[in-house]
């Protein structure tokens, strides 16, 4: 795979597992821990990080949780220190860091913007505070407004705000005034996502137990729409199944897991994908602490996968954007043409309405938009 | 060699009385296995057997034994204890002049211990009772003797008594064996007569073909001829089993073994005939086997159209290795081409399958499962039924007749009543109970077929904590008021769904079975509506919802090989479905009809 091997990876994701308590919803690797804990991790990251010094040149840096923000000043600045010894600034183009608001100060939001970070991923899911509390998220929509103005007046030109709909009791009325609200503070980039049931959580568990029932399912299809509807006609672009920004805003960072383009992943649980292969960090804070310290190794998974399935891949990812996957790109990566593998299945979805050509751009159609999972399964 | 040196024997009894675990420490004790080799149940040595721990093939081995200062060649078959293989039972008591009949010390007499112990007497062979597993702490071997007296009118007089765990008791079975069975007899100059009492299909070395020796003798190079096939090879290897297959110069009278002849074509083995030398014929050939009937049958069709021809070959070569179920070529309209074939009970029906799949590599989805029903039409023509879509239209009808068997419950007398209303339930026919001892009973009952052999089984296991047993025999056809109850899918009547039905638990079960399907087809991006129908009679409605929303909201870096995993477990569940019209149903739906529960 030429194409692959010509590019070493330009993306960092650097993993702070760490929130101030956790969500109901939530099965991301983060935990609630000490600030002892915390140092510790910290100690490690920067070793792990110090040892990608020189081997790449990053061009977009993306620092995500976990709450980043949930450090302290002085665990910030250390992490901010270790993050900026292993890039070259002049060469980082997008430096994202997520935060969330209860966790944020003028202080915090100072550092940031002292140490180069450009671009703030902001996790509101809502301004409705019973929305919040049923999410368990420890801030009010007030809150979420208020940090947002301050990251202004700290002159972040590119912010990102987080939406969730979907939650049981949610009207479609409740998901506009969201929009309309998150559109009033006019951020560059909005990612605005479906609620989902995952294992282990709180709300699973709710749900498993009959405390909760999941919203009908052409209510949450409607608030969808609704999402992509009013969003473009106020000027975001729909660009991936999920995600909106103003032209020339999109995240070029993610846009990299989507083009299934390499990244270097540092942290607990973080994912690097280098020439083809994919590994996992140990998920578990303390055994990547102690395999840090103590020089082992501590991939806890590897893949490689065979040309054919990682072209599958690529071709599943790259259906996420509205734009799809260019036939000549992937020419270019893997040496066939998209129809060589999944002439086929193509056919089918094409004559089924839910993929079509478009310039020369495979891609979803708005009937694709909506069951796309069920479009990719035909790709496996 | 003389035949008074051989000792042939099987052992039988009730499943999970411990016979192959007695027959690991026979091949200890006799060294036909080292200790590097062994390994629990080492005769269970299909996958199968051993991931559900049970016996489905008989297996025969090779013993050497010193007794008196003679050595001995014994040959034992381990065979299965679950009622739906009771055709490999009756197939190895043909090759054998004796049995070891064990019987659990605390389960005492169940109903295949019975129906095994029969078998082995109208066979004429040698019965040593043994009462197995006596180092456990709930064992009563001596009521358990009184049991197998009372139940078999056998003399237990010179019964065993073994621990297979602690190796208590196994000399004595040595001894007995040799003492007590009879040597076969036999003249290994006369002309060849051997029966073949199981086969199997190699790859490289075609057809192998198990055989018992009863006069004459085969050895490499001699033509060998099969008289219901009426076919001639040329016998490249023979030997004896221990129990991986060891070659020898020859096999004469009396012996165990198996032939390899360069057989290639699967048709040219039937087991249960006898082979004989081409030349030298023997005068008559050996009664063979009857084959069993099946008791339950289903249609048995590849996912993928285009692999019928391959699941023809799978079926032939998986037949020859179990001879006790039967296939003949059908179509379906949903499933196109396919076989319907027939099974000894729903345990045999889920081994075929699986065995099917894992040694042929086709993926295959299975109709309902029906039982056979006999016909009186207007035009007093008799016909069978083996498949429900044969049912002729109602105004041909003048008797729907349905397979009734005899049924015998052997359990402890505290389950007598449950048992009983569980059977009145099924529309069964009290006959008798017959006390074994104060606290065992045996409960006889007719019942029609169809309701014991689906989802009856489970049901008295857990109405009896596991302690009831059941053993039945058809018993002839009877008249009753049955329909056939149709699914429709989106409005298209499913042929492969269709079952037989009394008219009385109809309604009912049409509604549960459109029920189930609910559940078990997943949504698709239209709505489907599924339908039961009695004739032109919509008895049950239900409809699924059209996919309306259906995609993963977050995808980053971390994510991505879970997706993919997920996805790949959504078309790996997509591969056991059938599409029916534009509706995929899965392997699963087939089998709604199974379970009559929620
Ligand atoms: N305690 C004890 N357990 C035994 C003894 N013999 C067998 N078992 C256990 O009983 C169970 C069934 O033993 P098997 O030898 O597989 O029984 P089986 O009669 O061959 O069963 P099928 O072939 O399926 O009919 C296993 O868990 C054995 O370990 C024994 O002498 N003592
Ligand atoms: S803040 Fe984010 S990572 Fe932390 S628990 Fe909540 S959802 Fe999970
Ligand atoms: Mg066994």
């Amino acid at each position: 795979m030429k194409f692959k091997k010509d590019l070493p990876p330009n993306a960092l994701y650097v993993h702070i597992p760490f929130c101030a308590r956790k969500c109901n919803y939530c099965d991301f690797n983060s935990v609630v821990s000490g600030t002892k804990t915390i140092d510790l991790y910290l100690s490690a990251l920067e070793s792990e990080l110090s040892a990608l010094k020189g081997q790449y040149v990053f061009k977009t840096v993306f620092i995500g949780g976990g709450t980043p923000s949930v450090l302290t000043e002085t665990q910030l600045e250390k992490l901010l220190c270790a993050v900026i010894r292993c890039i070259s600034v002049s060469e980082v183009q997008e430096y994202t860091v997520e935060a969330n608001p209860g966790t944020l100060t003028a202080n915090k939001i100072r550092l940031l913007k002292e140490y180069g970070v450009n671009r703030i991923s902001l996790g509101v899911q809502s301004f409705q505070d019973r929305q919040l509390k049923f999410l368990g998220r420890i801030h009010s929509g007030d809150d979420a407004r208020k940090n947002f103005i301050l990251l202004r007046q700290a002159g972040f030109e590119n912010i990102n705000i987080d939406l969730m709909f979907g939650c049981p009791d949610q009207s479609l009325d409740d998901w506009e005034n969201d929009l309309e609200t998150a559109v009033e503070l006019n951020p560059e980039h909005i990612s605005a996502y479906a609620l989902t049931y995952e294992e282990g959580t709180l709300l699973t568990k709710n749900l498993n137990n009959g405390v909760i029932s999941k919203l009908d399912e052409c209510i949450e299809l409607d608030m969808y729409k609704t999402v992509i509807d009013y969003l473009t006609h106020n000027g975001y672009n729909h660009y991936e199944i999920s995600n909106f920004a103003k032209p020339g805003c999109e995240c070029s960072h993610n846009l990299v897991y989507w083009n299934n383009m390499g990244y270097v992943g540092a942290g607990a649980g973080a994912v690097s994908s280098i020439d083809g292969a994919r590994t996992s960090n140990e998920n578990d804070i303390i055994r990547y602490v102690n395999g840090i310290g103590e020089g082992k190794n501590i991939k806890s998974f590897g893949e490689h996968l065979p040309d054919d399935q990682f072209a599958s891949e690529t071709v599943i990812m790259s259906l996420r954007l509205r734009q799809g996957i260019s036939n000549a790109d992937f020419y270019k990566r893997f040496g066939y043409k998209i129809e060589d593998q999944f002439g086929d299945q193509i056919n089918r979805l094409i004559g089924d309405g839910l993929i079509c050509y478009d310039n020369e751009r495979l891609k979803l159609t708005e009937k694709g938009l909506f069951i796309a999972d069920t479009v990719m399964t035909e790709f496996v | 060699m003389s035949t008074e040196r051989i000792r042939n024997f099987c052992i039988i009894a009730h499943i999970d009385h411990g016979k192959s675990t007695l027959a690991d420490r026979l091949l200890e004790k006799t060294n036909t296995i080292t200790s590097r080799e062994f390994r629990n149940q080492m005769l269970d040595d299909m996958d199968l057997e051993r991931e559900r721990g049970i016996t489905i093939k008989a297996s025969a081995v090779a013993l050497k034994l010193v007794c008196d200062g003679k050595e001995y060649n014994l040959n034992l078959i381990d065979t299965p204890g679950h009622v739906d293989f009771s055709y490999e039972v009756s197939r190895s008591l043909g090759a054998c002049e004796g049995v070891l009949l064990l019987v659990d010390a605390s389960q005492g007499v169940e109903a295949q211990t019975v129906a095994n112990a029969y078998l082995a007497m109208e066979h004429n062979l040698a019965v040593i009772p043994v009462i197995s597993k006596i180092d456990l702490p709930q064992s009563r071997p001596y009521e358990v003797l009184a049991e197998m007296e009372k139940t078999l009118g056998i003399d237990t007089e010179d019964a065993l008594m073994v621990s297979s765990k602690t190796g208590k008791g196994i000399d004595e079975i040595f001894d007995a064996v040799i003492k007590r069975i009879p040597p076969p007899k036999g003249n290994p100059n006369a002309p060849l007569k051997s029966l073949i009492f199981d086969s199997v299909y190699d790859e490289y070395r075609g057809v192998i073909v198990y055989l018992r020796i009863f006069d004459g003798t085969v050895k490499v190079g001699d033509e060998i001829y099969m008289m219901k096939t009426n076919r001639s090879f040329k016998v490249e290897e023979v030997g004896i089993f221990k129990p991986k297959m060891v070659a020898k110069d020859y096999l004469s009278a009396g012996e165990v073994g198996y032939c390899i002849a360069n057989i290639k074509s699967i048709r040219d083995v039937k087991v249960g005939d006898t082979v004989t030398h081409y030349k030298e014929r023997t005068a008559e050939p050996l009664p063979g086997y009857r084959p069993p009937m099946p008791m339950v049958y289903c249609g048995i069709y590849p996912t993928n159209n285009t692999d019928f021809h391959p699941l023809r070959e799978a079926l032939e070569r998986l037949s020859l290795n179990d001879s006790s179920f039967t296939f003949e070529p059908e179509t379906s309209q949903a499933l196109g081409f396919g076989f319907r074939c027939g099974f000894l009970g729903l345990l045999h029906m889920e081994i075929v399958q699986e065995r099917l799949e894992r040694e042929s590599n086709i993926n295959i989805v299975q109709t309902a499962p029906n039982v056979t029903y006999e016909i009186l039409k207007i035009n007093k023509e008799v016909i069978k039924v083996d498949n429900p879509e044969k049912v002729p239209p109602v105004n041909e009808i003048e008797e729907f007749r349905e397979p009734m068997v005899r049924a015998s419950f052997i359990l402890p007398a505290e389950y007598v009543g449950v048992i009983m209303q569980l059977a009145e339930a099924r529309r069964g026919k009290y006959k008798s109970t017959e006390y074994l001892s104060e606290k065992r009973a045996i409960l006889i009952y007719e019942l029609p077929l169809a309701e014991i052999i689906f989802d009856f089984f489970d049901k008295m296991k857990s109405a009896t904590r596991g302690y009831g047993t059941l053993d039945y025999d058809f018993i002839g056809y009877e008249a009753a008021d049955l329909v056939k109850l149709d699914i429709l899918v989106s409005g298209k009547q499913v042929d492969a769904l269709s079952t037989i039905a009394h008219r009385q638990d109809a309604d009912i079960k049409g509604r549960k079975l459109v029920k189930k399907l609910k559940n078990e087809i997943s949504r698709h991006l239209f709505e489907v509506v599924l339908q039961a129908a009695i004739g032109s009679r919509i008895i049950a409605r239900e409809t699924i919802r059209p996919i309306a929303k259906n995609v993963t909201a977050k995808c980053y870096g971390g994510d991505i090989t879970r997706k993919r995993k997920l996805l790949e477990k959504q078309k790996e569940g997509k591969k056991r479905m059938k599409s029916i019209g534009n509706v995929e149903i899965p392997q699963k739906a087939f089998l709604s009809v199974l379970s009559t529960d929620e």
